[in-house]
């Protein structure tokens, strides 16, 4: 396909143009992270500043204890003069003080001390433990540094031992290791930026260019003037090729104004640079390490295109930023991986060879041929998702506003069918973040909140978002008074047949005893009187999930899915929903069983009155002690009998769901 | 003369998330002559926008073809978009820029000389009225405004084939007459125009002939005159419903209401 320069030129212009007219954009790309970064350099400097003066400023408390506590007095007394002498002369010595307790590692548990010397005694030599508190860095660091005196103190001793034994040693000369190493200050702190350094650019090349990308597709798909252009003699290609080259520069820009705001501040010094810096930075290497970077920003850019041409608003697009930015974000990671040469299978890794390519440019190797593939790889990618891009354009239901738009702007009942998953996700995280709070909680708190708040709240919520007919979304009809025999005889052969199968399937594979337990026993404390154990185990549970799972999700998903697919999707909803990894595959089949009994009878009725026998017959397990989990073959072939005939009472007497696909 | 848009057979099936297949056009057929102003009349889905949508290359066709001024809409759709100006309710304006900025940028981008862009421009803002307001941004303009410079931006890079879907949707009466002469204008200066409304009175006035479609189908396809003597029916609306719900249509007057 070719492309007409002139009306890429055109485009270019003109996106710019709007680009620059944006308060919105340039404010989120340019000033804003050009303010924040020094701020956030300063701040955290700041910070780390206060810490370290506290830390060195604090007086420590300790405790001696243990069997040879007395001989090693001494020892620590002797530290603690040599400690206050050396700040007597100015140094920055440890500020130390003996505190005494019988329990000295409960007031180490406690906070009260900082550290504890513990002295025990192998053979005849005293050992001394610094006991610290590693999850503070107050003990930690004190006890480190208390460690480091006490030995500086055994050495002293030491030395004048030898020393009035007539053997005077220079000790410290010989104690002295010295650290060596091949590598120039400059190949050092090059691995150190050769590291961080693409790591650090794709996060100014991704944030500087999302802005710009989100407005440049999906924000004109917002406006309506994308159809507008679609409808000009500019081809797709073109229209993405230009909106790519903003989004390329732009980004880059933005890079530009971020390294050298960065580099002005580590020039004056107001932010520290590791030693060798400015040696790392070679004019050669900087020449490579940028032409790298070039197919990089593509790839960037054209990654935050595809993702907003993919979203039909604003809104949709920034929610579609965030794994666009953690894919970019790991592979850049690779320059910390130990060991690994481009010269390896990672130049095939797109960013990922970028991050390794530049961490051995910047410690000198040059590997040429690899630095060619590497620059061609990322190229190719990008090229790729632009290719990406410009299907997205052709893509009708991306560009065309459809009828479900229209339901999208207007909200309302439809719109329900398509957000099921995420009602159930939010119901499904806030279980999780309450459970952990009431966690410790007696049941009757747990069942209480779940199912007379939680639940109907958030159904509540949803039939009033979507201003769904309760009546009908909940399927609240009359059922014909067969049904009712069916459920009676369908509810304890379902128990059955569930266990039944469950233990067939233990016959082939392992399953967990716990699991074939959950379905006819009901955890429960001891101390549950029996009306309550009804109440809150089959009675509430009966009424209020089966209006949410049953009701609520049952309808949502029906308008979308097949009847099938429904009940499966509502049968692992509810399996999930009791956040138990042995109660999941029993309630699930559980969840279908009603499910399906709800399809079939158009009411949610009869799978209340199933579920509540269910979960009355597993609270009678534990309560008058039926042994549902261990009957003969015989009892569960006339439960799986006793099933079919309630399934057929069930489906002579079907009064079909309304609404059904399929 | 020959015929500046020919449609064959073009048929659009979408896969709908909840409908299934959706035949939204399922064979239409139809041309449209230079100086005519061809109607599509039909009710919201029967599949104008769809055809329209098509014919300006924004949607494929699933099966069927059509050419613009000879150019085939799915082998050539650059050509057939330089030659084609594309007007809805919902090709939006960029609000951030001027108008006169609007104008030029499609004149621009759809290929019209470098050299005379400047004098098209002012020959546009001259004739809509636009040049009290040339300067200031879209966004700041009237529902009026904006519709006289999305007008002028259909029309910037002088195309011989016009589509106006459904241009008077949201306006008021004014504006909607405004625009009814606008495109009577155009008409006169011999462009080809298909315009499709469901407002039976615009197609009344308006269109030369009339295509009444319904459920993706070209269910009638002629002039008013031969349409009411074909039917019997003295008003459109009553042609309209003879053919859309024959069950339900008053007998026939015999053309004398």
């Amino acid at each position: 396909m070719t492309l007409d320069a002139a009306v890429v030129r055109t485009l270019l212009g003109h996106e710019i143009r709007m680009l620059l007219r944006d308060r919105r954009t340039v404010l989120f790309s340019v000033v804003l992270p050009l303010m924040l970064m020094p701020l956030m350099m300063f701040g955290s400097q700041a910070m780390e500043k206060r810490r370290q003066q506290r830390l060195q400023a604090a007086e420590y408390s300790f405790i001696v204890t243990g069997p040879a506590a007395d001989e090693v007095r001494p020892l620590i007394d002797r530290t603690m003069a040599r400690l206050r002498e050396e700040r007597a002369r100015g140094g920055e010595a440890l500020r130390v003080a003996q505190s005494v307790s019988a329990d000295a590692i409960g007031a180490l548990k406690r906070g009260e001390v900082d550290f504890v010397v513990e002295a025990s005694k192998t053979a005849d030599v005293p050992v001394v433990t610094v006991v610290k508190r590693g999850d503070t860095e107050r003990s930690s660091r004190a006890a480190a540094r208390w460690r480091d005196a006490l030995r500086e103190t055994r050495r002293e001793n030491r030395a004048a031992l030898l020393a009035t034994a007539g053997l005077p040693v220079p000790v410290a000369e010989v104690a002295v290791v010295k650290d060596a190493g091949i590598a120039t200050q400059g190949q050092v702190a090059g691995l150190t930026l050769g590291r961080l350094l693409t790591l650090m650019l794709l996060m100014f090349l991704l944030t500087g260019g999302s802005s710009v990308a989100t407005d440049s597709l999906a924000g004109e798909k917002e406006r309506g003037t994308l159809e507008t252009l679609l409808t000009t003699a500019a081809g797709r290609t073109e229209i993405v090729t230009a909106k790519l080259l903003a989004v390329v520069i732009v980004a880059l820009t933005t890079t530009v104004i971020q390294v050298g705001n960065l580099l002005i501040y580590v020039g004056f010094k107001i932010i520290p640079a590791g030693a060798g810096f400015s040696a790392a930075i070679h004019p050669a290497a900087t020449v490579v390490v940028l032409a790298l970077f070039l197919p990089l920003a593509a790839l960037a850019a054209s990654g935050l295109l595809l993702v907003s041409g993919h979203a039909r608003t604003y809104k949709e697009a920034q929610f579609l930023f965030l794994p666009v930015f953690l894919g970019g974000m790991v592979p850049a990671l690779a320059a910390f991986l130990p060991g690994v040469a481009l010269r390896s299978a990672i130049v095939a890794v797109p960013i990922a060879n970028v991050s390794v390519a530049v961490k051995e440019i910047l410690t000198g190797r040059f590997d040429w041929p690899m630095l060619v593939a590497v620059f061609v790889v990322n190229a190719a990618a990008a090229a790729w998702l632009v290719r990406l891009t410009v299907r997205a354009l052709s893509t009708e239901r991306l560009i065309a506003p459809t009828a479900s738009d229209t339901m999208a702007a207007l909200g309302g009942a439809p719109l329900f069918g398509r957000h099921v998953f995420r009602w159930f996700a939010v119901l499904f995280a806030l279980l999780i973040v309450t459970s952990s709070y009431l966690g410790q909680a007696h049941v009757r708190v747990q069942v209480s909140f779940n199912l007379l708040l939680l639940f109907p709240g958030v159904a509540a919520l949803a039939l009033w978002h979507y201003r769904l007919a309760p009546r009908e979304t909940l399927a609240l009809r009359p059922v014909k008074p067969a049904v009712w025999l069916a459920v009676l005889i369908g509810a304890p052969a379902g128990l059955l047949t569930g266990i039944a199968v469950f233990r067939l399937a233990a016959l082939l594979f392992p399953v967990p005893p716990q699991m074939l337990e959950a379905f006819s026993k009901a955890l429960l404390p001891e101390d549950f009187p029996l009306w309550q154990a009804v109440l809150f185990v089959a009675v509430l549970p009966g009424i209020v999930e089966e209006l949410v799972f049953r009701g609520l999700f049952l309808h949502g998903l029906t308008r979308r899915f097949h009847p099938v697919a429904a009940v499966v999707v509502v049968g692992l909803m509810f399996g999930l929903v009791h956040v138990s990894l042995f109660r999941l595959l029993p309630t699930a089949y559980l969840g279908m069983l009603l499910a399906s009994v709800t399809l079939v009878t158009g009411s949610v009725f009869p799978a209340m009155l199933w579920h509540f026998l269910n979960n009355l017959l597993s609270v009678s397990s534990g309560a008058l002690d039926i042994p549902w989990g261990s009957f003969g073959a015989d009892v569960y072939g006339a439960a799986a009998a006793a099933l079919a005939l309630s399934g057929w009472i069930l489906w002579r007497n079907r009064t079909p769901y309304p609404g059904l696909r399929g | 003369m020959t015929a500046s848009i020919t449609a064959r057979a073009l048929q659009k099936v979408f896969i709908d998330e909840g409908r299934g297949e959706v035949r939204a056009v399922d064979g239409v057929d139809f041309e449209c002559r230079p100086g005519e102003i061809f109607g599509l009349l039909g009710a919201n889905g029967a599949g104008k926008t769809t055809t329209l949508r098509m014919l300006s290359t924004i949607l494929q066709p699933t099966a069927g073809t059509a050419t613009v001024m000879g150019h085939d809409i799915v082998t050539q759709p650059e050509l057939v978009r330089r030659h084609l100006g594309f007007y809805s309710a919902s090709t939006a304006l960029y609000p951030r820029l001027t108008a006169r900025e609007t104008i030029e940028f499609f004149a621009r981008v759809n290929g019209y000389p470098a050299d005379r862009i400047a004098a098209r421009v002012g020959a546009l803002v001259e004739r809509f009225g636009i040049g009290a307001y040339a300067k200031a941004r879209v966004d700041k303009l009237s529902s009026g405004m904006k519709q006289k410079v999305s007008i002028a931006r259909t029309v910037a890079h002088d195309p011989p084939v016009l589509i106006f879907d459904e241009p008077t949707v949201g306006l008021d009466v004014i504006n909607a007459l405004d625009m009814q002469q606008v495109i009577a204008e155009f008409r006169a200066e011999g462009k080809a125009i298909v315009f499709s409304t469901h407002i039976m009175s615009e197609a009344e006035r308006l269109c030369d002939r009339i295509a009444i479609i319904n459920g993706g189908r070209i269910l009638a396809c002629d002039t008013l005159a031969a349409l009411r003597e074909a039917t019997g029916h003295r008003y459109l609306e009553d042609i309209f419903v003879h053919f859309v719900r024959p069950e339900q249509a008053m007998p026939a007057t015999g053309g004398r209401a």
